[in-house]
């Protein structure tokens, strides 16, 4: 494969764990503001 | 080590503050022990070998980028120490609010987590490679061995066993560097021997760091050189510029005080660059040995070759430890780092924000196992696609590098714009490296030339993000400037948090009454950037310069080369004898308000309402 094929399967890669981890803020958000109705955010 | 680690057991195992940043307590000779020693690796000699035997001293620029804690020291690291965040994701809701933030927290913190779990597999194969050349191992015994050893103190001592066991294996690493480096020039014929070959083969550009192959044109352009300049110094005033940043951080957090963690990164960079001079010098020992070598695999283990083959046997095992040592010093970092962005910012700010003090000691050390056990697959997995990412990893920085500066400069960048930023790398790295360049619309760009794209094709999409969004709500920016006092366009916060009386009147003062260098500070005055620090950051990367390429030259007995390496002391002493009074100040100051400023960060973690400072200076 060539190289700047190969560049973008690398980085993509690295993109899901932080996709994951952006899925898990969001959940932690929502959690929080349905735990909280009305509260303030930080 | 994993006997001393019994020793700090007991202090790590107190608070998360102390198993992730040795609470906050470390005077600056030990930081820059760890920054040295963590960017030492098992890896480092076998790139530093192979660029310099492509390119001669002229390689060394590749290293270059190191040099950004020479202005960093004196900007980001100063602005960041203030933020007391543990992490960069943390650095995102002390700079940003609301739901962009958190979103970014969460982005960087799973993007921090694979990868030093990534960099966890691609140094342990490195290790795993040295072994086999060294003792005929297969690879994966190197991989899981050395590693699962250092796991042992680095589960039970935490950081603090991390920067204790930096200091002593950086120790050993110069040792081992400086004695392998001096026998290989020795076994040249001399530093004159190692001249003369490189200039009877015809090859005596090899000895000028400066040998550039035109403007644009060859492998050694100098646009490209200036690109890697601009990269390295102007991206010191930004956070993250360099996949380094991230280790950096955790060491400046802790550091004592502002002061401490300015120096502590500042040594750990000027000691790396010294370290590629001395390698440099003796990498072109070996090319006048082994000059025909065309398999770039093979002369990348040149430096390691001359070690093993050159050194008297009973220095050899010596040789060996300190291989060993500065493979523990980077896995350890590694994997702590990682444990602390899963724990920090995954764990209890998503999962658990009421987790006891115990209890994340106890995750910190799952997730530096689970960690662990991942880079063995990964870097079995991995060995070919590392090169991959690699080059994949230096094109994402370049599209969010002029992101990473502006979080810090400019008030109005705001989450949604930095978010964009990030994600709009990927679809357009796909363009600019493969879809383009494949269907012939584009031709393959040079690497400086990528790095200019992305960059600008990235302000089309994050400049828009940013100015259609709003910008983050004043209190909120208030509050992050009176603690971090940023440096660049912060005129609107700046006068709103002087209506509401948060800080003092800017002192004018005539020309006449001050000195062009002041050496007496009060802490308020200090708080603000001046001549002291502009004269800092225009030397410190001169001075980072002359060390390395000084190095080089002096080792090989070079004309200029003394002289170039006193010109780096000179300009290093420059540096200190400007800024340093203006540090001191500053961190007494600070000091003084840190247990406030902790508390509120306890507060955001664990999502209790935010306290914006009423009527008195902060």
């Amino acid at each position: 494969m060539e190289r700047g094929f190969v560049t973008l399967i690398g980085m993509s890669i690295a993109y899901v764990a932080s996709f994951i981890g952006l899925g898990l803020a969001w959940y932690g958000w929502k959690r929080r503001h349905r735990d909280d109705a009305g509260g303030s955010d930080s | 080590m994993v006997g001393g680690a019994g020793f700090f057991y007991r202090l790590a195992r107190r608070s998360e503050s102390d198993f992730f940043l040795a609470g906050r307590r470390l005077p600056w000779w030990l930081p820059a022990a760890s920054v040295f020693s963590t960017h030492t690796a098992t890896d480092t000699p076998i790139w530093v070998t192979g660029t310099v035997y492509q390119h001669g001293l002229r390689g060394l620029w590749y290293t270059f980028f190191s040099a950004w804690t020479s202005v960093a020291s004196f900007v980001s690291a100063r602005i960041y120490r203030r933020s007391v965040a543990f992490t960069q994701a943390e650095w995102q809701v002390v700079r940003f609010h609301g739901m962009g933030a958190e979103l970014l927290r969460g982005w960087m913190a799973g993007w921090q987590v694979f990868m030093n779990m990534f960099i966890l597999g691609w140094v342990g194969i490195a290790m795993g490679r040295v072994c086999e050349l060294a003792f005929g191992w297969p690879v994966w015994v190197g991989l899981v061995i050395p590693s699962v050893i250092t796991a042992f103190y680095t589960l039970a001592a935490g950081y603090w066993g991390v920067v204790m066991g930096d200091f002593l294996q950086g120790i050993v690493a110069i040792f081992a560097i400086l004695l392998v480096s001096i026998v290989g020039i020795v076994a040249a014929g001399g530093p004159h021997g190692v001249v003369e070959g490189v200039t009877s083969l015809g090859q005596a550009w090899r000895l000028d760091s400066l040998a550039f192959t035109g403007w644009f044109s060859g492998d050694f352009p100098m646009a490209w050189w200036l690109t890697m300049l601009v990269i390295a110094v102007v991206g010191g005033f930004g956070m993250g510029t360099s996949i380094d940043w991230y280790i950096e951080a955790q060491r400046i957090q802790s550091a004592k005080t502002v002061r401490d963690a300015a120096y502590g990164i500042w040594w750990g960079g000027a000691i790396t660059l010294l370290r590629n001079g001395i390698w440099a010098a003796s990498i072109l020992a070996f090319f006048v040995m082994a000059p025909h070598i065309t398999n770039g695999a093979e002369s990348e283990l040149g430096w390691y070759r001359m070690g093993f083959e050159l050194l008297p046997a009973g220095l050899i095992g010596m040789f060996f430890a300190a291989i060993l040592a500065i493979h523990f010093s980077t896995i350890s970092s590694h994997m702590n780092l990682g444990a602390l962005y899963f724990t920090r910012d995954l764990y209890q700010r998503y999962w658990n924000p009421e987790a006891s003090e115990k209890r994340l000691v106890w995750v910190g050390r799952m997730a530096t196992a689970v960690l662990l056990v991942g880079s063995f697959f990964y870097g079995l997995m991995m060995q070919e696609i590392t090169q991959w990412l690699i080059f994949a990893l230096w094109l994402m920085m370049a599209g969010i590098w002029l992101p990473n500066i502006l979080q810090v400069v400019w008030w109005r960048f705001n989450a949604w714009g930095y978010l964009a930023s990030w994600m709009a790398n990927l679809g357009i790295a796909w363009l600019v490296v493969w879809v383009l360049p494949e269907f012939h619309v584009i031709p393959v760009l040079p690497d400086y030339l990528q790095f200019w794209s992305l960059m600008a094709l990235g302000i089309v999409i994050f400049v828009p993000a940013t100015l259609f969004t709003k910008a983050e709500p004043m209190d909120h920016l208030v509050h992050f400037y009176l603690q971090t006092r940023p440096l660049g366009w912060w005129g609107p916060v700046r006068a709103e948090a002087r209506r509401r009386g948060l800080l003092a009147e800017e002192l004018k003062q005539t020309a006449g009454s001050r000195p062009w260098i002041r050496r007496t500070w009060t802490a308020e005055e200090a708080d603000g950037w001046s001549r002291e620090d502009w004269i800092a950051i225009v030397l410190s990367p001169v001075c980072m310069a002359l060390i390395m390429v000084g190095a080089a030259h002096a080792f090989l007995a070079q004309p200029g080369g003394l002289w170039e390496l006193a010109g780096g002391v000179v300009a290093g002493v420059l540096v200190f004898w400007v800024i340093d009074p203006k540090l001191k100040a500053v961190s007494v100051e600070y000091e003084l308000q840190q247990a406030n400023y902790l508390h509120r960060l306890e507060e955001r973690m664990r999502w209790q309402p935010d306290t914006i400072p009423e009527g008195r200076a902060d």
